[in-house]
């Protein structure tokens, strides 16, 4: 990734409307979008491979093609069936070739809060009522319980990632033509909502990283997390945050070197028991691991 | 011992495992799963019954907000495999797949911890403009995952209820290396904001990043609205952007007209 160039495309003229072919191949690859889904960048790659159709419809240019797949690798963390929602919108402001950094912006913030709905929409209502309903026909010996317990769950996520975007494509090129006058403080605000939106992804994710000794103390037991918790809480997320980002904008490491330190501090941490989790550290430590 | 049937579960355990992140992601769930792999051993009754009852037993459990339960897939394909093959009633079963479920999620966590290594090579393919390699980064990460799954169940159906010792001995041995995994794997999502920041933090930006960190942690420590914070959240970010754009816009205004305007 270059380091101090700012990505822009060559050919700045809009493209044409998506092929309607092309944006239900996009919402059928949509459901690959967890293939590749890992800890540093979550579901980036499947991203990537749900949009390339409509990337490659826009971009005929081979140069901007690689530009646009090389800003849409960024992190991104979805609800998987609302993902067409972030998929329309992405891909009218790639039609519309609107600034890079703008893309980049609206991305997050418009695919981190779809997360939180998409659940409780999906997993905390209509999979507990469908299974409410489906898993006692099933108990009873029934075939049909699981063939309505499929049809059911299975046709609501298809519906939602057809309608979601049709509408959120059409949504997304009213928006962007608005806003090409004021293109440059449209950037601006929008990356002001992005940096927004990563501090808030920095305490809604980081709370698994927290401390795990525990001193055994008679009646009150010392807890050495909720000492850190009383300066600030989510202190290691937020600090570890700004040593990537420290390492990988003013040292110029690659995100790969900094998985390894990562994964160096994780497991030499667990080997004397200093991260919070269930576990049995390697050598034996005078506190217990809570 | 069954070569057709060790190869069929194989399979279905390969696509399950895929299923459960990507694809369908409804398929992989007990109550489809279990009559599936009831039919491969021969008794859809008890695949019914043992796939509505763990159905039921993971509502309240889902796979949300990268939370990692005992992973499902394996639990049902093993807890078939006892009922149907070591003749245990359905309630031991289900118990007694519990720590290949547990080590279906270690598998889980090991291949999300590899496949971060992986994103360097889908880099590369995007700066490339290589369509292609994206799709094989897809397809290696889908074969680590389906392979190590099928792997599992199909030491499970060989070895039966005699692997759980050696898995149990193996998961308190190994418990300080996963649990440093995990650790690790919780921590690596900090290098996506990383990079996310590289590009949209300008320094004018910091107080906002601290501004957003204290809004969801506010909000994420009331339980009333905790399960909206994200939105939440987003809701105030939009009414901060849209200030910024109109303070910015009536300086370009104010540049461009020059003092004619008045103020």
């Amino acid at each position: 990734m270059e380091s101090k160039k700012e990505l822009s495309y060559v050919n700045t003229q809009p493209a044409d409307r998506v092929k309607k072919s092309t944006l239900t191949k996009m919402i059928w690859r949509s459901t690959m979008l967890q293939a590749s889904f890992n800890y540093e960048r979550m579901q980036s790659a499947g991203w990537l491979w749900a949009m390339l159709p409509g990337l490659e419809e826009i971009h005929q240019n081979k140069e901007d093609l690689a530009t646009s797949m090389t800003h849409n690798m960024d992190f991104i963390n979805t609800h998987p069936f609302a993902v067409t929602f972030v998929m329309g919108i992405v891909l009218s402001m790639e039609q519309m070739k609107a600034d890079i950094q703008t893309i980049r912006s609206v991305r997050i913030s418009v695919a981190a809060p779809l997360g939180g709905i998409g659940d409780a929409l999906f997993w905390y209502t209509l999979v507990p009522i469908t299974a409410g309903l489906c898993a006692n026909m099933a108990i009873s010996g029934s075939v049909l319980g699981p063939i309505l317990y499929f049809l059911i769950l299975f046709g609501c996520e298809m519906a939602l990632r057809y309608g979601l975007m049709y509408a959120s494509y059409n949504l997304g090129m009213k928006a962007v033509s608005m806003m090409t006058e004021y293109a440059q403080e449209f950037t601006h605000a929008a990356s002001v909502l992005g940096v927004f939106i990563v501090g808030a992804l920095i305490a809604n994710y980081g709370g698994g990283t927290a401390l795990g000794i525990v001193i055994q103390n008679g009646e009150s037991p010392i807890v050495v997390q909720s000492y850190l918790n009383m300066i600030l809480p989510c202190l290691l997320p937020l600090l570890i945050t700004f040593l990537m980002f420290w390492l990988i904008k003013k040292k110029g490491w690659t995100p790969v070197k900094c998985i390894g330190l990562i994964l160096l501090i994780g497991i030499v941490g667990a080997m004397f028991g200093i991260w919070k989790g269930s576990y049995t550290p390697l050598f034996p430590v005078p506190w217990t691991i809570g | 011992m069954n070569v057709v049937e060790i190869v069929l579960l194989a399979v279905v355990t390969f696509f399950f495992a895929i299923d459960q992140f990507s694809l369908t992601e409804i398929a992989y769930r007990p109550i489809i799963a279990c009559p599936i792999i009831g039919l491969i051993l021969g008794d859809v009754q008890t695949g019914l019954v043992i796939g509505g009852t763990y159905e039921l037993m993971m509502i309240g459990n889902m796979p949300v907000g990268g939370a990692q339960p005992p992973n499902a897939v394996l639990g049902s394909i093993v807890a078939m495999i006892f009922a149907i093959k070591a003749n245990m009633d359905i309630n031991a079963a289900l118990g007694a797949c519990m720590i290949f479920a547990t080590f279906g999620q270690y598998v889980v966590t090991l291949t999300f911890t590899i496949m971060s290594g992986l994103m360097v090579k889908a880099d590369a393919a995007a700066e490339a403009g290589n369509p292609d390699g994206i799709t094989q980064v897809n397809i290696i990460s889908c074969c680590i995952l389906g392979a190590l799954f099928a792997l599992i169940a199909v030491i499970a159906y060989v070895g039966g209820i005699a692997m759980s010792g050696v898995l149990q001995s193996l998961a308190d041995n190994a418990s300080w290396f996963m649990g440093g995994l995990s650790a690790a794997g919780g921590m690596m999502r900090f290098v996506g904001f990383a990079i996310l920041l590289k590009i949209m933090l300008a320094n004018d930006m910091w107080g906002f990043l601290l501004a957003g960190f204290a809004a969801a942690l506010v909000i994420g420590n009331i339980e009333a609205i905790s399960s909206a914070c994200l939105l939440l959240v987003a809701f105030a970010g939009v009414a901060i952007a849209v200030n910024d754009f109109r303070v910015s816009g009536i300086q370009k205004q104010a540049a461009e007209g020059g003092f004619s305007d008045g103020i």
